[in-house]
């Protein structure tokens, strides 16, 4: 009788244990708590043994190089290392969910102040890392005091990549741009005449979430510049908002001379415009070194890049907009072997003939570190021409917009003055430009 | 007679169009997966025809690029794998907190029904915390997660069923001889099929479309489900290939219809007898 | 029995702790607390839910879930209700338009969500307009997704209810001398009372709860205006850096609203059911 009265529990508790088997694996290096002592002191270089690391990338342009390249180091040193690339405009939402996790990222990004601001209790002290050593210059490393939270890893550049044989089919060079009131006048000519010559001046300004990004944070970043250069100042709790006029009319020059109608432009992404600008039905295009990649089946000697001319006095000197918003940071609540497997992966990266091969030719980025290639990406190079030239490039100031948020509010109040372009639709541009900033700035202390 | 055989026609004549009209979408989307990518937001009501047909690219895409048929697969074993586990440990745990009335089986059964009403919101940061830290971000054991966020319905509906057995069945089942375990196996459970037929398709429908849970407890690194990938495909890499998506819809789209025609009698008998029931 | 307790119970019991109830009061905790990934939670009180309740955009979305949980509820049941009428005649192929009509419940809300959004927008171009810009075109926009998701399942309900009430009641009703629309609002739908808690019971539920179909229609544009309340908890959690208590305090609330609202209308229509 006593044998009846084991069975069920027995059963019982075999099913229980089934049930969990399997899945209660992964309990080496755990992360929760903060690890104590691994603060700014070095792990020497001592081999990374056991450990892996974990990227989260935020570049999705990049992303399959990143694949390749991990699968390359695992290959040579054995460690292990796993790519997680998160969906574009998700990387925060991504970051969060990840770094609650038991694994989570070694390897994260930050754009600037403002995302370290709320990561930095998260971010490992890089002073003294070999990988800042390689660094060409301390400006690009992310500081807080007197640590180093993050290295940027690439620097990049923005401008209107436009399509030099369909420019001269227009009956115009790049040299007779130099500023805002002559892009407006040959973009309007080419409107005018649009059916005779078959293309637009404009790929469409798509505000779909793949690429919005391109006006609300990146076309927003003139202004923004503009107002820092005339007040002095590099960060601010309340913009003022002087360069806003100059604002939409750049902004109405995009969408008024472009392939699709304004209305439209809610539906838009990020692969219409490129498909536009492939298929040569568009003459300029607003986007980064980064798209080198989408449109060089054009070939090299037929693009350039023009500098976003926005209307301000003096702009001929103006030059391309040429910064970062890529920080690496590494992960301080990790496990100390894991924390040394990253920086020993990110200085393999940055130093060896692969990580650098596959960084600057691949990836066609320009790095700030010491290793950096000559570029075999045209846009970059022409970037270059424009310092070499003595323009003054614009730096990037977007990485202090206080939140997503506010990108987010502008993004909206833009693509609904793109439907209906009238003085009220641009208030409410301005109200989220302005009023937005001071909120989020508000609520981000 | 003859006017009400005429009505009759004419009835049926409207719900044909009716009935074609209703499954439209599914088959503009079907029609705009053979079509080339850049065209399919231009011109979303046009058939598919000479320099906007793509042929099969658009699901070549899908499967190489983004990996559809191993999220198919996840997908398809994560919606087995926990409707039978939901319907085996409810259905007992249904049949023994009725059988059994103490304090405890009664707040058990009062959790699971205030379990039902809570939105997924309160829980979902904390429930993908304890999943991660417990090991259960798998397909195996997300399983768990479902059975333990499921159970509430479930044991709601299988307690209702279960209510209505005459116990004397089992009763004498168990003169006989037969163990609690036997007895359920052997009387209560054939006795129970419908019920498992309506919660196991509630269950199915549920989890086969998930978004949300399966988004925030799977390791994406190494499993995403259908849902997840469409939902990626739409904000991912920076670019939208409206082809690849509507390819993945599609087939997103096709195995439940292929279940449904295979079982709707079964399927939709289930949903009412479950609606009654509950 | 008693011993065999751990078998038949213990599997579900340890599942429903670890998926439901623990989530659950960490939950409610956390909504009392300020962190990033809750290994740096900080006590703060009650901040959240003011944060919560003063924020323009969730209250917004309250209003606008409202609105459309009781637009979706009337639409829904009445549709459902008069197919439910016409597919229980003497018809040919009533079975075949079941299946049709019943088909789109089996489809995700995420899929859905595209389905449409290819639809919607191809129709709103021609009028040079699409769902991101007004807020009210994502309204009726989920309406209709909802509609044509939900009517075939409701459908199914009211057929089944019905099917159920006895032809001698309505015959009887007949012989009286009874007019057909009386025969509906005096006999039909006093008899149906059950069904309609249960349709009504889950359009209600379902139309607060939305999420998926709302993110992948719409995503709440234009501006966050057609932000449900779900979606708005969710991109307060892991959209806003910061704001991660407030997401969960307002999740809170929404729990709260959810209980009070089932509760409310489980009696209302309850009392209404003829007892049988």
């Amino acid at each position: 009788m006593k044998k009846k009265k084991v069975m069920p529990v027995l059963l019982a508790a075999a099913m229980t244990v089934g049930m969990f088997a399997g899945c209660g694996s992964n309990d080496a290096g755990t992360a929760g708590g903060s690890t104590q002592g691994a603060q700014g002191t070095q792990a020497a270089d001592k081999s990374s043994g056991d450990g892996s690391v974990y990227y989260l990338n935020f570049k999705p342009e990049a992303d399959e190089q990143w694949q390749i390249l991990a699968s390359e180091y695992t290959k040579e040193t054995g460690v292990p290392v796993t790519v997680l690339t998160a969906a574009s405009g998700e990387y925060e939402k991504t970051l969060k969910s990840e770094m609650a996790k038991t694994d989570a990222p070694t390897l994260f990004q930050v754009n600037g102040p403002v995302g370290l601001a709320s990561w930095k209790d998260y971010c490992y002290d890089l002073s003294g890392a070999d990988v800042t050593g390689q660094l060409t210059s301390e400006d690009f490393a992310l500081k807080d005091g007197d640590q180093t939270l993050g290295i940027g890893y690439v620097i990049e550049s923005y401008g209107i990549i436009y399509n030099k044989a369909l420019l001269e089919k227009a009956g115009y060079t790049a040299a007779d741009i130099t500023n805002f009131a002559s892009l407006k006048k040959v973009a309007e000519d080419i409107t005018a005449r649009k059916d005779e010559l078959g293309f637009s001046a404009f790929t469409s300004a798509g505000m779909d979430g793949s690429s919005d990004w391109r006006f609300k944070t990146h076309l927003a970043n003139l202004p923004i510049y503009y107002e820092y250069k005339a007040d002095g100042i590099d960060n601010t709790d309340a913009i003022k908002g002087t360069y806003l006029d100059n604002y939409r009319q750049i902004w109405d020059l995009y969408i008024n001379n472009a392939t699709c109608d304004p209305k439209l432009l809610s539906t838009k992404t990020g692969d219409d415009a490129v498909a536009e600008f492939a298929t040569e039905e568009a003459v300029f295009y607003q986007n980064g070194t980064w798209a080198y990649n989408d449109v060089k089946d054009l070939g090299d000697d037929n693009l350039g890049l023009l500098p976003i001319y926005i209307g301000v006095d003096g702009e001929e000197n103006q030059g391309i907009c040429t910064g970062t918003e890529n920080y690496w940071c590494v992960n301080k609540n990790a496990a100390p072997e894991d924390i040394q497997a990253t920086l020993d992966f990110m200085n393999w990266c940055v130093t060896s003939e692969t990580g650098v091969n596959a960084m600057c030719k691949d990836m066609g980025f320009v790095i700030p570190f010491k290793s950096n290639l000559d570029s075999e990406n045209v846009l970059v190079n022409a970037a270059n021409d424009y310092l070499d030239a003595g323009k003054t490039p614009v730096t990037w100031n977007f990485t202090t917009m206080p939140s997503e948020e506010w990108k987010n509010g502008v993004g909206s109040a833009l693509t609904a003055y793109a439907a209906d372009q009238s003085d009220a639709n641009w208030d409410a541009v301005k109200k989220a430009f302005v009023e937005g900033w001071a909120t989020e700035a508000a609520a981000a202390k | 007679m003859k006017w009400k055989r005429r009505l009759s026609w004419v009835g049926t004549g409207l719900f044909t169009i009716l009935g074609i009209a209703y499954i439209a979408p599914i088959l503009i989307v079907l029609m705009n997966s053979f079509k080339k990518k850049v065209y399919i937001n231009k011109e979303p009501f046009t058939m598919p025809a000479g320099k906007t047909y793509a042929g099969w690219d658009n699901y070549l895409a899908a499967i190489n690029k983004y990996q559809l048929l191993s999220a198919v697969g996840w997908t398809v074993f994560i919606t087995i794998g926990s409707v039978l586990v939901i319907l085996i440990c409810t259905s007992m745990c249904a049949w023994y907190i009725t059988r059994v009335q103490t304090k405890f089986t009664k707040t058990l059964y009062f959790l699971c029904v205030f379990s039902m009403v809570v939105p997924f919101q309160m829980v979902m940061f904390t429930l993908s915390l304890i999943a991660d830290r417990t090991g259960l971000n798998t397909p195996w054991g997300i399983i768990i997660i479902y059975l333990g966020f499921g159970a509430g319905l479930a044991v709601f509906m299988f307690c209702g069923f279960v209510k209505g057995i005459p116990i004397e069945i089992e009763e004498a089942a168990m003169i006989d001889g037969c163990t609690p375990v036997r007895t359920f196996f052997n009387v209560v459970l054939p006795i129970m099929k419908p019920t498992y037929i309506s919660v196991g398709i509630l269950e199915t429908m549920w989890i086969w479309n998930d978004f949300l849970l399966p988004y925030l407890v799977l390791d994406l690194n190494k499993y995403k489900t259908i849902s997840i990938i469409i939902q990626y495909m739409k904000g991912s890499y920076g670019r939208v290939d409206m082809g690849a998506i509507m390819a993945a819809l599609i087939m997103a789209v096709i195995p439940v219809i292929i279940f449904y025609l295979c079982c709707q009698k079964h399927i939709i008998k289930g949903v009412a007898a479950g609606a009654v029931k509950g | 029995m008693k011993r065999y307790m751990p078998l038949f119970v213990l599997p579900t019991l340890c599942a429903f702790i670890l998926g439901f109830i623990l989530p659950f009061i960490m939950g409610v905790g956390l909504s009392f607390c300020k962190f990033t990934t809750v290994t740096d939670a900080k006590f703060v009180g009650f901040s959240n839910y003011i944060k919560a309740l003063q924020d323009t955009v969730f209250r917004h979305s309250f209003w606008y879930t409202a609105l459309f949980t009781v637009v979706s509820l009337l639409v829904i049941n009445v549709i459902a209700f008069a197919l439910a009428m016409a597919l229980t005649q003497k018809m040919r192929g009533t079975n075949i338009f079941r299946t049709i009509f019943f088909m789109p419940n089996l489809i995700g809300g995420i899929v859905l969500g595209y389905i449409w959004q290819l639809i919607f927008n191809g129709i709103l171009a021609k009028y040079s307009t699409a769902l991101a810009l007004n807020e009210w075109y994502g309204f009726w926009g989920l309406i209709i997704l909802v509609s044509w998701q939900q009517i075939g399942y409701m459908m199914i309900i009211y057929i089944a209810g019905l099917q159920a009430i006895p032809g001698d009641v309505l015959e009887a009703a007949q012989i009286d001398g009874a007019t057909g629309w009386q025969r509906l609002w005096k006999v039909t739908v006093p008899m149906m009372m059950p069904s309609i808690t249960i349709c009504s019971f889950l359009s209600v539920t379902n139309g607060f709860k939305l999420f998926d179909q709302n993110l992948s229609l719409t995503a709440g544009e234009p501006g966050k205006m057609s932000e449900m309340m779900a979606l708005n908890i969710y991109n307060t959690f892991y959209g806003r850096t910061g704001w991660e208590g407030v997401g969960q305090a307002k999740a809170v609330l929404f729990f709260i609203l959810v209980v009070i609202i089932g509760v409310l209308q489980l009696r209302a229509t309850r009392s209404k059911e003829v007892q049988q």
